[in-house]
């Protein structure tokens, strides 16, 4: 079990994050969905750690291997597979895993070229290779599948699913797109303006709240 | 057109003086340009690549001393290095050595504080996206290391511009002496203040044919390296 509670996030006046209490169950997936500006890449990092909050304790994830993906990872400008494995430096069999992992994201036949050069839902695709290159018990995406096309958009949900049922990890990540929460994860958190509007199971969310915030929020997306 | 003539004579005669001048020059240059390069890429990684309440401070002396006057770098390093300073034991002054530490002295904060500006402009998203992976510190710097490496040349290339061109403080602590601390520079003040300005204009092309040389060298280097 992984928790946040009384998480402030203060930039200079202005209260960005305000969450009192959240938790998180093990192989549980989360989605965290909202407009842009709630307050969704805010929480990710600081349950990430990236981001120590203003006021507040994030505990349990310091304790375990947590992988963080952040909305615009860096691509070194080393090969597609040296890429993956700079995530697996002192691992045994680090080469085999690497070209596992791009096998997986589709790119391994990409495996010599220079990762700085592929296409903006290929070097996506290649940082989720970073990250599934290793078992890892917690997962923080950050809207991973928003330099994708449909296409692109389906094989990295898939791949989750598999990494997932495979490792049975805890998989949090963001995304702007409630149809994407709904085929994806088990709960959804509704932000808005930083505070949580709503946390519950996928579909009651999404499907059936009765909640004026997130019926607001959704009607925008045809569901 | 004289000057070029006399230019080419002296690049390509066998001009003892001169050939000695010019490779004491070289010496002198990638050698200082080396070490400052050794001591200033790490320093500027770690300042430009880093978050530490100093950094502020730490970023304002590193402008500060890029524009310190070559002969109070030299200034100091005569003092230093001088019978009664406190390295006078040595017996450095007058020597290449001294003129080298002195271009370190002067080269070392140019290429911190340029590599530092460089890093910094991506830092943060490396520093997250390791931060996200796992990468400890160490491997972070190696990564930054290698990552910038194109840019790198160019700020080694701006250290050795300023190694080679560099009069006041070699002067200083050089000594200018003909067959052993005499470079491009200090032959070229020489000849100007004798009123010789043709064979100091024809140093000047010989210096500047050198500096290209080593340039396009350069230049192959990095474009082979972006290639890569």
């Amino acid at each position: 079990m992984y928790s946040i509670k009384d998480v402030r996030v203060v930039y200079g006046s202005q209260l960005i994050l305000s969450i009192d209490e959240l938790l998180f169950e093990s192989a549980k997936k989360y989605g965290i969905i909202g407009e842009n500006g709630s307050g969704k890449t805010t929480l990710l990092k600081v349950i990430s750690q990236w981001l120590v909050p203003t006021h507040g304790n994030v505990t349990g994830f310091n304790k375990v291997d947590v992988g963080y993906m952040p909305q615009k990872p860096f691509i070194f400008s080393i090969s597609v597979l040296n890429n993956v494995l700079i995530a697996l430096e002192g691992v045994s069999d680090a080469e085999q895993r690497a070209f596992s992992a791009l096998e997986k994201v589709g790119l391994n036949g990409l495996a010599k070229r220079r990762a700085d050069r592929l296409s903006g839902g290929e070097m996506q695709r290649l940082s989720l290779a970073r990250m599934i290159a290793k078992p890892r018990q917690v997962l923080l995406l950050d809207e991973p599948s928003s330099a994708t096309d449909i296409r692109g958009t389906d094989q990295i949900e898939k791949i989750l699913d598999a990494y997932c049922a495979e490792t049975r990890c805890t998989l949090i990540m963001t995304t702007h797109s409630p149809a994407q929460a709904l085929r994806m994860v088990d709960e959804v958190i509704y932000l808005e303006d930083g505070q949580m509007v709503e946390h519950g199971p996928a579909d009651q969310v999404i499907r059936h709240t009765d909640n004026p915030k997130t019926l607001a929020f959704l009607q925008h997306w045809h569901i | 057109m004289e000057f070029i003539r006399t230019a080419l004579n002296l690049l390509f005669g066998a001009n003892p003086e001169l050939r000695q001048i010019i490779g004491v020059t070289l010496r002198m240059s990638m050698f200082s340009t080396l070490i400052s390069a050794l001591l200033g890429i790490p320093i500027g990684v770690w300042v430009g690549g880093n978050e530490f309440k100093l950094k502020g401070w730490v970023t304002r002396l590193m402008n500060t001393l890029m524009g310190i006057p070559p002969v109070v770098g030299g200034l100091v390093v005569y003092l230093l290095l001088s019978r009664s300073g406190p390295l006078g034991s040595l017996k450095l002054l007058y020597t290449v050595t001294a003129m080298v530490i002195a271009q370190v002295i002067l080269i070392t904060p140019i290429i911190a504080s340029m590599t530092a500006n460089v890093v910094s402009i991506r830092a943060n998203s490396i520093r997250e996206t390791c931060h996200g992976l796992g990468i400890g510190n160490h491997q972070r710097m190696r990564l930054m290391l290698a990552e910038f490496r194109v840019p790198f040349i160019s700020i080694v290339l701006a250290g050795f511009g300023r190694a080679i061109a560099e009069v006041g403080a070699i002067q200083m602590v050089g000594g200018n002496i003909q067959f052993k601390t005499r470079v491009m520079t200090t032959a070229i003040m020489m000849q100007s203040n004798m009123g010789h300005f043709e064979l100091a204009v024809a140093l000047g092309v010989v210096l500047l044919l050198i500096s290209f040389a080593i340039n396009s060298f350069v230049y192959r280097l990095q474009k082979g390296w972006q290639r890569v």
